[in-house]
Parts: C-alpha cells; structure tokens; sequence
C-alpha cells in the first residue's frame, strides 16, 4: 500500500490552523467573553436572598457558552436551608450563531438585592428589573414589561416607594415600587456607561458614571441638580454622609464633596483605582482599593489616618459589625478592621475570589464568592458555620 | 515569580498599556488604535514574514520534484526522506524556513491577540481583571474604561458582516498564495483548506468581540499587500503574475537551476507520461523544461555557478 504524505504546503497549512486554534484559546485565556454576575447576599427578617453566578459548561475555540438563566433564590439565614427560588427569565439557552452564542444576555446579576416591605428587587445584565414576593418567591412584577434595558450592572435600591437603579446605557431609572410603572421624570440620560449603584439621600440621588462625573439628580423628577466631573470613570457607589458625598474614581483619587452644591471638600490620592463602596464610622471613611489597601480618611478633611494593607485588591463592598470593618481581598482573605485603633487582623481565608459585596446579620457575615460558595462565618472568630454550593 | 508572571511583565502589560496610550493618542477611538497597533506590530515582524512567505512560495516551486521523488520512492521511505533533504539541500530551500518565522511570530501574535481581549473589559470580570496589567501612568488610569464603539460596530461583540470581512480577506490571502497541484489528493486537500481557514474564522469572529476581528482583517489586508508585492496576485487572477522583486528572485533562480539540470544530485525521474500524475504541464502550471527523461547534470554544478548581481536582475526585472 503506497503511503502518501502529506505535501509540505499542506502540513503547513494544517500546523498554522493548530496554531492559530492554540492562539485563540490562549487569547482566551483568562478572559471571560459572558458575563457571570453573583451578587451579594441581602438579609432580612432571617432570609438570606441571592442571586448565584451564571456559569455555563461549553464555551471551547472561542465559542461563547451558551447563557443560561438567571436566579434569585431566599434561604434561611441560620443554615442556609432553600426556602424558594425563582428563575429571572430573559435568556435562552442555546440558539444564536451556529447554536453557539446565546443570542439573549444572560440574566447574571451583580447587585445585591434589595429588600423593601414584601418585595425583593433585583436586577439583571439581561436589563430586567424584577420584584418578586419574598415569602413566596412569586414573580410580581418586570421592568420593562417586552423586550430589556441595557445591561444592568449595577444593584437597584428602594427609596421613597420607588425603585431606583441605572443601565450601561447610562439612563438612571425609578420605577414605582409597587407596580413597576416609570416615575415621571425618568430615565435621567447620562453621557456614559452606569456600572454602579445609586445613593439616595433626602430627596437626592447620587450615582458615578463612566463619563467620569458624579450626578446628584433630583429623587423626585429626574432633574439635575449638579455635576462633578473628576480624570476617570466612576464605578464606584457613593456614600452620603453629614452632608458630604464620598466615593472612588479611576483616576486614583478618592473624593468628598458637598452634597447640596457638588464642591469639591477634599480628595485623597491612592496607588490604584477604587471600586467599592466606602463604609462611615464615628467620622472616619474606609475605603478599600485596588492598591491591596484600606485607607482610613477623615471625613471631614480627608486626612490619613491609616493605610491597612489587606494583602490584594478590595472588590466586594466591605461591611460594620460592632465598630469593625470587615472586608474581603480579591484572595479570599477576610479581614477585620478594629474602628478604635485602626489595626487589621485577618479572620478567615476561603481561598476563592471574592467580588460580591458582604452582608451580614446577627453577628455572622455571609461571603459569595466566585467560586459559587456561599460561606457563614463567624463575625467574631471567623470560625465556619456553615457553606454551601448555590448554583 | 511563574511563567505567567514573566509573559505578563515583558509581554502583556507593555503591549496592553500601548494600546491604551495609543487609543487616547488617537482621539480615544480604540477602533483606530487597534488597527494602527496591528499595522506597527506587522510592519516590525515585516522581515521575518517576508522570510516565510519567500520560502514557503521555494517550497511551492519544488513541489513537482517532491511529487516525482515520492512516487519513485513510495515503497523506500528512508531512501525517500534522504532524496527529500538533499533536493531542499542543493536548491537552498530550508523546510524550516517556512515554520521558524512563523513560530517566532506567534507570541507577538498572542500577546496581541489577548491584550484586545482584555483591553475591551465590557464585563466587570475583565474589567476588573485588566487592573492587575496597567502601569502607574495618569493616561492609562484616565484613559480607561475604552469607548467600544467605531463606526458601526459595538467592537465587544460579534458583527455578521465583518465575518464576512474576515472570511472573504483570509480566502482572497489563502488564494493569492495557492498553487495548482499535479496530484489530484493534494489539490483537493488545499482546495478544503482554502476555504476550511475562512469560514473558520468567520465563525470565530462572530463569537469573538468585534475588536478581534479588526486586528483579523487588518492583518489579512496587510498580507494580501504584501503578497502581492512579493508574487503579484498569484493564484487569485490567471493573469501574468507579478515578476518577483528584490531578494525573491534568488529562491526562483536557484529552483531553476534545479530543474534545468536534471543530472546528479537528487535522484529524480520524470514520469514518461505526464498522464501519469492526473494532469498535464499545462494544467498544473509548473515549467518542466524536460519532460522526457532523466536529469543529467549535476545540480551541485548549477549551485557552484556564480550568482548574478543585483543589476542584472534587475535588468530582467
């Protein structure tokens, strides 16, 4: 039997498509092309609500796994017992290009959600807002009622009976809380992308854009009162405290302003941009960053008080238990801020990324983290109560 | 410090951090930036491209020798693999040639590739991630997040027609440098690869950000510029191809001599019938000067004439 070799044009040609596959998985390599999402938890009366990571098998050569639906799902607190989930329609498995790419997004949410009389409001990056009865975990209401928003990225809050949150395509909504319906007014059209959540306070809503300016909007009608432009994008939450607005940019500074004219009081420099909400207590501003520190700032004139080095860079919203600030590194490693001395001690290490806020109720803090864990831990000892899988 | 740690210091963050610079230079269009990157990164592995398209185009003009030595030694693999070396040897075509450029390329490639990954950021994952790669410049931290918008594309997501684009660039370039085969298996094994490459690529593209697929046709519309430079429209057109220019001319002279003196060196004999091998002369485009018998002359004397210079060429030019 004559074996014929291949020409060397043709081995060629075959070597430069392996290699060309190689590189486009080496291309993907540590690059996500879906979006995942996993929020933080948010407790209330002993219900812990949830929004899991988005995660789909497949997704080999550069195909985009096939989006799967979204979930918000209410557990018990105390032991992480499900009490009900509900899936967050609005993505199709499959379909798309070549029955590869999902030709909806998929419904991962970042936000943590939000909690107000007998609704939890949560929105997703397939731009749905949905509000959903937390003890029976039946659906509502959704915003928009056809067709979606933008991504939405950023987590929604409740205040004065309406729903506020904002879409990468930068409009700031309110919806009514009850029925869903949009506020007059709204949506409020910036000149950006919106990653972050809004503040409210008064009858003011605060929010940071990718324009690199912060908004102060009237909470009632949708009009502008003021804006700061600072040298980067905003995606950080701001936080409004003794008429100052505090929050983080990426252009490496960490900013108060007033809050009734948007003047600017004071800014901090750091070596990395900030992402996180900052957290109060007893006159004094942390704010975690992506230089791996938690600075300690006076809030009245931005004066250092402490730089805590936590190891890596801070992601997930830091939260107070009793005068501590408790905070998670991008590592996995939760750290306990003494308020009085402005001294950290590490107090647990999960070993996974963290980037979903904190929260935290009855002395335990529940991490999520990327990895898909749910963890109760002990907000003294850190000590594991208990941790489960959400998927 | 890792193996990855060192890629990222010497390769991704400089070439991720240019990107960024070069976008803010260009009016924060990281459309732009992303093809003006692609040309300079082209424009610098210029001469080792040049290196493997010359020598793949030698390896090309050599494919009836090949034929004719796997055929009179289809049953002698040793004898076969010995004959094969000593013909690349004495016509100076190294099968080597064809690869080594292309393997020092590839990491400028891949870096290339996975800084427009990560530079588009459009979820917070990456964008999260592409913090861990920027320098401490006050342009990179106040250029950032890139606007993922040019002309009509959303650059992160995929786009029907510049996959089209793709295919349509990576098949004109795959033609261009395609050359009819006597063997009727080879010239259907190139014939799939000729489209096999593009619509694979236009599939990728259409799951792939659009910011990939300009780095994709930017690079295809750069080779086809460069083929045609070097060999004209090849095998795109059945026109006069282009008369080879500069260095190129060496590769072809010394093939020439190789099929001018059938005697000595590489033992090779011509099929008696051009039926033989499923086509004639004609059909397959290769000059055979003697169809009908051996060669008889030594190559190594071909090798041994003096060359001639650069004026003569290009004279004949």
């Amino acid at each position: 039997m004559r074996i014929r070799s291949a020409a060397p044009a043709g081995k060629i040609a075959l070597l430069v498509i392996l290699l060309l596959l190689g590189l486009t998985v080496l291309g993907c390599y540590g690059t996500k092309t879906s979006p995942e999402g996993g929020s933080g938890g948010t407790v209330a009366e002993d219900t812990l609500f949830l929004s899991p990571a988005v995660k789909a098998s497949g997704g080999s050569f550069g195909c985009t796994p096939a989006a799967v639906d979204g979930k918000l799902v209410a557990l018990s607190a105390a032991d992480g017992t499900r009490f009900w989930e509900i899936t967050l329609e609005g993505s199709r498995s499959g379909g798309g290009v070549f029955g590869c790419q999902s030709s909806a997004s998929p419904a991962a949410v970042y936000g943590s959600p939000a909690v107000a009389g007998e609704l939890v409001y949560v929105g997703g990056y397939n731009g749905k807002v949905y509000a959903i009865n937390s003890s029976s975990g039946v659906l509502r209401w959704v915003y928009p009622r056809e067709g979606t928003l933008e991504p939405i990225i950023g987590g929604v809050i409740v205040a004065m009976d309406r729903v506020y949150f904002s879409d990468a395509d930068g409009k700031v909504y309110a919806l009514d809380a009850a029925t869903g319906d949009i506020q007059q007014g709204f949506p409020f059209t910036t000149g950006g992308k919106i990653w972050a959540t809004p503040a409210v306070s008064g009858e003011t809503l605060y929010i940071g854009c990718f324009d690199k300016k912060l908004y102060a909007l009237s909470a009632i009608d949708g009009s502008k009162q003021w804006e700061y432009e600072t040298e980067g994008a905003i995606a950080s939450t701001p936080l409004v405290y003794n008429d100052m607005v505090y929050f983080g940019s990426f252009d490496r500074y960490f900013y108060a302003l007033d809050a009734a004219s948007g003047s600017l009081k004071w800014k901090f420099p750091a070596d990395r941009w900030f992402w996180t909400k900052a957290l109060v207590n007893n006159g004094t501003i942390y704010a975690g960053c992506f230089d791996g520190k938690v600075y300690a700032l006076g809030a009245e004139n931005g004066q250092e008080l402490a730089a805590l080095d936590v190891g890596s860079a801070v992601y997930s919203w830091p939260v107070l238990i009793d005068d501590r600030v408790i905070v998670a590194n991008g590592e996995g490693e939760i750290y306990a801020i003494d308020t009085a001395s402005n001294q950290e001690t590490l107090l647990a290490d999960i070993e996974e990324a963290v980037y979903a806020p904190l929260s935290a109720e009855g002395g335990v803090i529940y991490v999520y983290s990327q990895e898909r864990n749910l963890y109760a831990l002990n907000a003294d000892s850190g000590v594991g109560l208990w941790n489960l899988t959400i998927k | 410090m890792g193996i990855g740690d060192i890629w990222n210091l010497i390769a991704m963050q400089p070439m991720i951090n240019t990107l960024i610079v070069l976008t803010n230079a260009l009016f924060n269009n990281f459309g732009v930036a992303i093809i003006v990157l692609t040309l300079v990164v082209n424009g610098i592995i210029f001469p080792l491209t040049m290196k493997q398209v010359r020598a793949s185009k030698a390896m090309q003009d050599l494919q009836p020798k090949i034929a004719e030595l796997q055929k009179k030694y289809a049953k002698e693999k040793d004898k076969l693999a010995r004959e094969q070396m000593k013909l690349f040897k004495e016509s100076g075509v190294s099968p080597a040639g064809c690869l080594l450029p292309l393997l020092v390329q590839m990491p400028i490639w891949i870096v290339l590739f996975q800084s427009i990954m990560r530079v588009l950021a459009v979820i917070p994952e990456n964008l999260v991630g592409l913090s861990d790669f920027l320098y401490s410049w006050p342009i990179v931290y106040t250029t950032l997040p890139l606007e993922n918008h040019f002309l009509w594309l959303n650059l992160a997501t995929g786009d029907i027609f510049l996959a089209l684009l793709v295919g349509g660039t990576m098949w004109v370039q795959q033609k261009m440098v395609m050359t009819p085969n006597a063997d009727p298996g080879k010239q259907s094994q190139s014939a799939m690869m000729l489209w096999m490459m593009p619509i694979m690529f236009a599939w990728l593209t259409m799951t792939f950000p659009s910011g990939l697929a300009i780095f994709w046709v930017t690079s295809n519309i750069f080779r086809i510029g460069m083929q045609y430079f070097i060999g004209g429209w090849g095998g795109l057109f059945k026109t006069e191809s282009k008369k080879p220019a500069g260095r190129d001319k060496k590769y072809k002279e010394r093939i020439a001599q190789v099929e001018e003196l059938p005697e000595g060196g590489a033992d090779i004999v011509v099929p008696t019938s051009t039926q033989e091998e499923g086509s004639s002369d004609e059909e397959s485009g290769d000059k055979r000067p003697d169809s009908g018998g051996g060669y008889t002359k030594s190559i190594r004397a071909a090798k041994r004439k003096p060359r001639r210079g650069r004026g003569h060429r290009s004279k004949r030019g």
